[in-house]
């Protein structure tokens, strides 16, 4: 299984309503727009198919062609960040030729391999740190799924604060069960898992809880470095901080809905990098100096006599 | 925000006063990037000193991305590539700058086709998305790349846009650059057909004056009294001129002084080349700091 | 302390998919068009006439299939009312059954070709368009949308046109199109699916056919719904089409509508339009779980089924 998922600010000044949630994510008319409310407000567009023939990234750097279709989706949490994902089953095809189109139809989100191929060398040719241009592409299917969802006339494009968007790759391969994150340049996350059921269907969701936390982590972290606490004026750095606190740090809800059989993954993740324990330090950090800037300006006006 | 240059002629200096404001602009600490649309001369990687892009990228620029064949655009960290030392150390609070060069060999596109019109709406909202300032710099003159943004702007009216028209102290600069928004197929016609609505446009549109000899300036100090006087009915005639084209000083946003640094190198100007080199003057560093802060200031643009 | 297990759930997170009632075969005992209606009572009884011997063909066969022998077999037959309206409903339809029952036919469902289209507050031809998935040509790696033509579908890559070149760029000479799944020549197919002329929508031929394919192999649903139910029919018909329902069930008795697979007797004048419902059909995503509830129900039957859906129609040609 390989996957991309990429995540943003919703382009919108404040958190939207889970109607509009819906009405944004009704990419297939007859097709329900799922929304879950607890422990987080969640919405998830139905699933759609893009058709792909092109090669498949390989470590060895061996050309390996695939053809079939990557199956996406588009999600919006708290009302705030938007999801595009998309993931692929790479299976070994039964012909070494193409095959009529209505064979990959009846198989949705499968690319099948026209040849051989070994499962480790695409995985480590699909989190290589540049991927050959003309190979698989999933960022970019993504990527269109986040663009169709901000491009609605429905949001105001005032976004409290900009942020670029992250990209979360992943792999997933049957094993002994392991887990490897990789910071990257360009706000790209490599992810490599080793399960014993690589294809159950919660490894997709497992990843894109992922990649919405390491997006908040990032974002907030990008916040407190802009707002240079420490450095500039208390009041400035707190104004600078506030669109955290008003906007994002509510929506930490580590492994909302992660498959129990799947917590692990997340819970090494806890013990390193210890995502959580960051996140906390940060916040602390923000909600801190936001309360002493209130105090410095309450005791300030006492002093100053006005 | 959206940011677009544009000049009415060639020679205006409008590649290298827009990158010196991108630059300014993320010392100030914002975000920016710098988006190469002249098609017909992809060579903005040379005033950021990105040697690998000085004619344009080989490696997926604008051209390309418009044209489908990349996902996205190439793009370069300039704090990172550049090879001008003095630009590798990103100065603490500073923004990111980052460069969308153009296809080396890339020229201009004869039509407009819906297809590359979406492919740059698409880019404009995902730039929107990550930087609070974009500066797409246009071909001079009614050009391919001036008609794209005012049709992808026209499909984007959720997103801030200004227009930045660059024209030198000259009575030919002068009237070409009011023909160039006002004039018959200027940007106002054209936006509107596009669906703007041109008096809003209108206000969305400022001038820069560059290479503007000032009166006190230390060029002027060896004159005669004659040619000084001589000077000075030049610059009120001009004055008149522009005021009359509606070019004047309320529709000004600012001006960059003539400096032989510009003419010579068409460079970023750094704090270095003033005050270590000083091979730069200090007021055109301070016009560039000016023009940064007020493009992005509201009160500078207040409907006239 | 024993840890308790909590089990939680929304109902607004869940998806229903309604399953429908099928049967073995559906055969589509024909289609009216004006033309034919036109070309007088002859032309109707000799189209059934040439269809019965293939119709109880299919149905012996389906009969020796099913272990048991109980096939579930229904028929069907198509009025077009979509492209041009003529006669009424209450004057057309019990010529239509008394045509057929002289050949020794008989009609279990009457569908108007229009319901593919609209069928009451559900526009179907819409639900299969949001599934349509381009059959990509080499290279196409995801990194840019799927090159579509408004309107229409191909199953290879279409000829260049003179498109965008840069200025002093390299002009592109003439190419064949060619078919993506090709062995050796291609054999390209371009289909209109629709035109949006003087602002108003309308569906090709073939996709409503592809639409009426999709009815009858029970593929569709709206909200996980079924779009169209047979409706049983009245006393009477009324005198305007717009009145009778999409899909009427002439037979109080018959199989269900929907079924496995189908089959169309036609004239052979329909072959292309059939050419190109087979390659729009062969690009329409059903939805998984849809696909897996019929295959699941035609194991436990016995009755294996073809894995792709344009296996399961088949056509006899008159």
């Amino acid at each position: 299984m390989v996957g991309e998922v990429q995540t943003g600010l919703l382009q919108n000044s404040g958190e939207i309503p889970d109607s509009l949630s819906t009405e944004l994510l009704a990419l297939v008319r007859g097709e329900r727009v799922r929304v879950f409310r607890r422990p987080i407000a969640y919405a998830v567009s139905p699933d759609r198919l893009t058709g792909v023939d092109c090669h498949l990234a390989s470590a060895s750097g061996a050309r390996v062609r695939g053809v079939g279709t990557v199956l996406s989706r588009a999600s919006v949490t708290g009302g705030r960040l938007v999801q595009g994902s998309s993931q692929v089953r790479v299976t070994r095809g039964t012909s070494n030729r193409r095959l009529a189109w209505s064979h990959y139809m009846a198989r949705p989100g499968v690319v099948e391999v026209v040849g051989k191929a070994r499962a480790a060398d695409l995985a480590g040719g699909f989190t290589l740190d540049a991927p050959p241009a003309e190979s698989l592409d999933l960022g970019a299917v993504s990527a269109r799924f986040v663009d169709v969802v901000q491009s609605s006339a429905r949001l105001d494009r005032r976004a409290p604060f900009r942020m670029a968007r992250t990209r979360f790759r992943w792999t997933a391969e049957p094993g002994e069960p392991d887990v490897r994150l990789q910071l990257r340049g360009d706000n790209v996350r490599t992810l490599r898992l080793t399960l014993p059921d690589p294809f159950a269907p919660g490894v997709a969701e497992l990843c894109e809880d992922l990649a919405l936390h390491d997006w908040l982590l990032t974002a907030l972290i990008e916040i407190v470095r802009r707002a240079r606490p420490g450095s500039v004026a208390r009041p400035e750095a707190a104004a600078r901080l506030a669109p955290a606190i008003d906007h994002i740090l509510h929506l930490w809800m580590p492994a909302a809905r992660v498959q129990d059989s799947l917590l692990h993954v997340w819970e090494s993740l806890e013990h390193r990098p210890g995502f959580t324990r960051q996140w906390q330090s940060l916040v602390n950090r923000v909600r801190d100096h936001v309360t002493v800037a209130l105090l410095t300006v309450a005791g300030g006006d006492g002093r100053s006599g006005d | 925000m959206l940011i677009f240059a544009i000049s009415d002629k060639g020679g205006t200096g409008r590649s290298v006063t827009s990158g010196n404001i991108v630059y300014r602009r993320s010392l100030q600490g914002n975000d920016v990037c710098y988006v190469d649309f002249d098609f017909g001369s992809p060579t903005v990687g040379a005033i950021f000193s990105i040697s690998e892009a000085e004619r344009g990228t080989r490696r997926g620029g604008t051209h390309r991305y418009l044209q489908g064949e990349v996902a996205e655009p190439h793009r370069i960290d300039i704090w990172a590539e550049s090879d001008r030392e003095g630009l590798r150390v990103k100065p603490p609070g500073a923004g990111q700058l980052v460069l969308y060069p153009g296809d080396e060999g890339g020229g201009e596109f004869p039509t407009l086709t819906e297809e590359l019109l979406r492919q740059c709406v698409r880019l404009f909202s995902r730039l929107d998305e990550e930087f609070d300032l974009v500066m797409v710099d246009l071909s001079a003159g009614r050009s391919f790349a001036a008609h794209l943004a005012l049709a992808a702007t026209a499909r984007l009216p959720g997103v801030h846009s200004r227009w930045l028209v660059f024209h030198r102290w000259t009575r030919q600069h002068i009237i070409a650059a009011a023909g160039l928004v006002n004039g018959e197929r200027g940007l106002l016609d054209v936006g509107a057909e596009h669906g703007h609505d041109p008096a809003e446009l209108a206000d969305r549109v400022r001038f820069v004056r560059t290479a503007v000899l000032e009166q006190d300036s230390a060029e002027l100090a060896g004159l005669r009294p004659t040619q000084l006087a001589w000077l000075n009915d030049c610059d009120r005639e001009l004055r008149e001129l522009s005021a009359r084209h509606k070019v004047g000083r309320t529709r000004m946003l600012g001006k960059v002084p003539l400096d032989p640094v510009l003419q010579w190198r068409e460079q970023l100007i750094s704090d270095e080349d003033v005050l270590a080199s000083q091979i730069a003057n200090a007021g055109t560093v301070a016009a560039f700091d000016d023009l940064a802060k007020k493009v992005v200031d509201d009160n500078a643009w207040e409907g006239l | 302390m024993t840890p308790v297990n909590a089990t939680f759930g929304e109902v607004a997170a869940e998806r229903r998919i309604a399953s429908s009632p099928l049967s073995h075969v559906s055969i589509e005992l024909g289609h009216l068009y004006m033309e034919d209606f036109e070309a007088g009572p002859d032309r109707l009884r000799q189209q059934f006439r040439r269809a019965e011997p293939w119709a109880s063909t299919a149905r012996r066969s389906w009969q020796e299939r099913v272990p048991g022998g109980r096939a579930r077999v229904s028929t069907c037959f198509l009025i077009d009312d979509y492209f041009s309206r003529f006669s009424t409903p209450a004057e057309l339809i019990p010529v239509i059954v008394e045509t057929a029952a002289d050949s020794g036919l008989t009609i279990d469902y009457l569908a108007r070709e229009s319901a593919c289209a609209r069928a009451g507050g559900v526009e179907p031809a819409k639900l299969v368009e949001d599934r349509l998935v381009a059959d990509p040509p080499v290279g196409t790696n995801g990194s840019r949308p799927p090159a579509r033509e408004t309107g229409w579908l191909c199953n290879g890559t279409r000829s260049p046109v003179a498109g965008v070149v840069q200025a002093m760029g390299v002009a592109q000479k003439w190419r064949p199109p060619a078919q993506n799944a090709k062995r050796g020549h291609s054999v390209f197919v371009d289909v209109e699916l629709w035109n949006d002329d003087d602002g108003e929508r309308t569906w090709s031929c073939p996709f409503l056919a592809a639409v009426w394919q999709l009815l009858r192999l029970g593929m569709l649903r709206d909200d996980g719904r079924p779009p169209v139910v047979p409706q049983p029919r009245g006393t009477t018909f009324p005198d305007d089409w717009a009145d009778l329902p999409p899909i009427i069930r002439l037979v109080p008795s018959a199989a269900p509508f929907a079924a496995y697979t189908t089959l169309s007797v036609l004239s052979s004048r329909f072959m292309p339009v059939e050419l190109a419902v087979r390659t729009i059909l062969s690009q329409v995503a059903v939805d998984a779980e849809v696909l897996g509830q019929v295959v699941s129900r035609s194991e436990d039957e016995g009755v294996p089924l073809e894995d792709e859906l344009v296996d399961r129609l088949s056509y006899v040609f008159t």
